[in-house]
């Protein structure tokens, strides 16, 4: 009994103990920030401080009260709609096409993903290459192709930059979407698709009624991931076009970072950040909730 | 076209009928099998080609004499191929320095998330005490937070404790993300090794930290390395924190490096940027091509934030 004890004391020793190190960290470097922009949102910080006179919520008046502001909403709504539109769209489409056996469907699929697997900046670099005003590839394949009949300016055109960043981000972010179906699709057991072929159920009625309801939750979730992660991407966005050209490529994210490094709206851009966190905090909500609901379910 | 060609077979009974007197009982289902199988080559054809182009022409184009990257309409294979933007790379550029960078900077956030991180998970998936299972949530939450969010007071932080522009304060930041993603994935891991087998190592008197040590750990080992990948992937990567907390040319790290290349034509030609790209995949296609099947599954779970 008193052995028992003390083994307990001794587990909870090491319990506590391994977990302080990790404990200190998040909070001193996750916690406590997100207190500090909390803090930092509702002062008047000046060039080059760090902290300031109290001011109430009149950074977040002057905040959502901006052009601005509405401009990088409005933009993050299309960039985020755009790149998870299109992300699921293709990644459903490719994954359902690699759940058939075919010859090369290894090599397939490891091309499938390299793109989710290389660095963003390596990313931006090719399709900056590929997008360029003069020598660049895709205007030449295009024209050739007779779709467009001149040049496009893809990242220099404000017209077209939002396009081409969700082009990119697609590009990069799809195969996640792969990844996700991929896995669920190929764990639906075979013999229901054959017990529906006997039946004489057509290839539709067998995608209606066997995969997608086995699909749908994964899915949903993976949609919802998807949202929360594109939502808050700041580097390829960045990297492309820097949030320009005449802001038509500035998201929320970008929106801080040219507050607070390049404006020295230090207390500004803290109320972007937090009206940021709150809208995801509102999206990550969501995805728990279909947590929830998706493992009620099984 | 094959598509059609099935339906108008197989959609009119008529034709499927005259078709069998003509071919024999057994043919349209044959063909109609064949067809199918070349439409999802042709599809998957497609794929690959619309897909693997940027990867291609990124290969493609390190591989051309500077001039040859301005020609319009493009070559699609170089007329001479060249190594000069390789070695214009090392010789002419920062970029061995900047790869040395992001090295220590990867290495250095990857071993403390996993030291740190993999002792941690451990106890949160062994023990069952006051605050852990509300701290394996947490966790999952620090996972989630934009870096956008705390990159403000990081940044004040860093200027504060005298760490602007070191190596030392990108690892610090790389943390805050790698620690959470190790805390996160090795519990589950760690889940999935029984606990019955460290106990019957303690009841032969192996004390908990040796069962740990002898039994765990080599079982855990396997988890760890593609823990350790992704980790080291996503400080390979990061961009913002190296941006703001990093400036002078000698602590610059490759996404920030490259980021300051684009646009500057006449120093850093095409030609040696897409040599770069390649140099700067290489590490994460070799590891996806070492760990392929754990990479997929972890990733498929959310391994990667992106």
């Amino acid at each position: 009994m008193s052995d028992s004890a003390s083994a307990l004391k001794g587990d909870r020793f090491i319990a506590y103990c391994t977990l302080l190190p990790s404990a200190l960290i998040l909070l001193l470097l996750v916690a406590i920030p997100t207190v500090l922009v909390a803090i930092l949102s509702t002062q008047e910080v000046g060039l080059g401080e760090h902290s300031g006179p109290f001011v109430g919520l009149s950074n977040f008046i002057d905040v959502l009260t901006s052009d601005t502001f509405y401009r990088a909403l409005v933009n993050t709504i299309i960039w985020v709609f755009g790149s998870v539109g299109l992300d699921m769209l293709i990644g459903t489409a490719i994954a359902l096409l690699l759940s058939k056996t075919f010859f090369g469907r290894g090599i397939a699929r490891a091309i499938v993903l390299a793109p989710y697997l290389i660095p963003t900046v390596v990313a931006v670099l090719i399709w900056k290459y590929m997008f360029h005003d003069i020598v660049g590839v895709l205007n030449y394949l295009l024209l050739k192709v007779g779709l467009i009949e001149k040049p496009l300016l893809w990242l220099t055109s404000a017209n077209t930059a939002m396009l081409s960043v969700i082009l990119v981000g697609a590009w990069k972010f799809f195969p996640f979407v792969v990844l996700a179906l991929l896995g669920i699709l190929q764990a639906i057991p075979q013999e229901q698709y054959e017990a529906a072929k006997i039946d004489g159920a057509s290839a539709w009625q067998q995608f209606v009624k066997i995969t997608l309801p086995h699909v749908l939750p994964v899915f949903l979730l993976t949609a919802m991931l998807r949202t929360i992660w594109t939502f808050h991407k700041f580097d390829i966005i960045y990297l492309l076009t820097g949030g320009g050209p005449l802001d038509s490529t500035t998201t929320l994210p970008v929106l801080v970072y040219q507050k607070a490094f390049v404006d020295f709206e230090t207390g500004n851009a803290a109320a972007i950040a937090i009206v940021t966190g709150v809208i995801l905090a509102f999206l990550l909500g969501i995805y728990f909730v279909l947590i929830k609901l998706a493992e009620d379910k099984q | 076209m094959n598509k059609q060609l099935t339906s108008t077979f197989s959609g009119s009974p008529r034709s499927e009928a005259g078709a069998d007197a003509l071919f024999g009982e057994g043919a349209i289902a044959k063909f109609q099998r064949l067809s199918n199988r070349a439409m999802i080559y042709m599809l998957a054809l497609t794929m690959v080609t619309v897909v693997g182009f940027p990867l291609f022409w990124m290969v493609i184009s390190s591989f051309k004499l500077p001039n040859e990257m301005y020609l319009f309409p493009p070559n699609f294979l170089p007329a001479e191929w060249t190594l000069q933007n390789y070695s214009d790379l090392f010789t002419q550029t920062s970029f061995g320095l900047y790869f040395l960078n992001s090295l220590i900077v990867s290495v250095g956030a990857t071993s403390l998330s996993l030291v740190i991180g993999g002792l941690g998970a451990y106890s949160i998936s062994r023990f069952r005490f006051f605050g852990i299972a509300g701290f394996s949530r947490i966790t999952m939450l620090c996972y989630m937070l934009p870096e956008v969010l705390i990159v403000i007071p990081l940044y004040i932080y860093v200027v504060e404790l005298g760490m602007a522009d070191t190596l030392f304060a990108l690892i610090i930041g790389n943390t805050a993300f790698t620690l959470p993603l190790t805390l996160w994935y090795m519990k589950s891991y760690f889940n999935a090794i029984p606990a019955s087998l460290e106990e019957s190592a303690m009841i032969d008197g192996c004390t908990r930290l040796q069962a740990f040590r002898k039994i765990t750990l080599p079982l855990a080992l396997p988890g760890l390395i593609a823990t350790g990948m992704f980790s080291f992937n996503h400080a390979w990567n990061e961009f913002l924190f190296a941006l703001v907390f990093t400036s002078s040319e000698s602590n610059k790290v490759l996404s920030l490096g490259l980021a300051t290349w684009i646009g500057q034509d006449n120093i850093y030609s095409w030609g040696m940027l897409m040599a770069s790209a390649v140099l700067v995949a290489i590490p994460v296609m070799l590891f996806y091509l070492l760990v392929q099947r754990k990479l997929v599954t972890g990733l498929a779970d959310g391994g990667a934030k992106g």
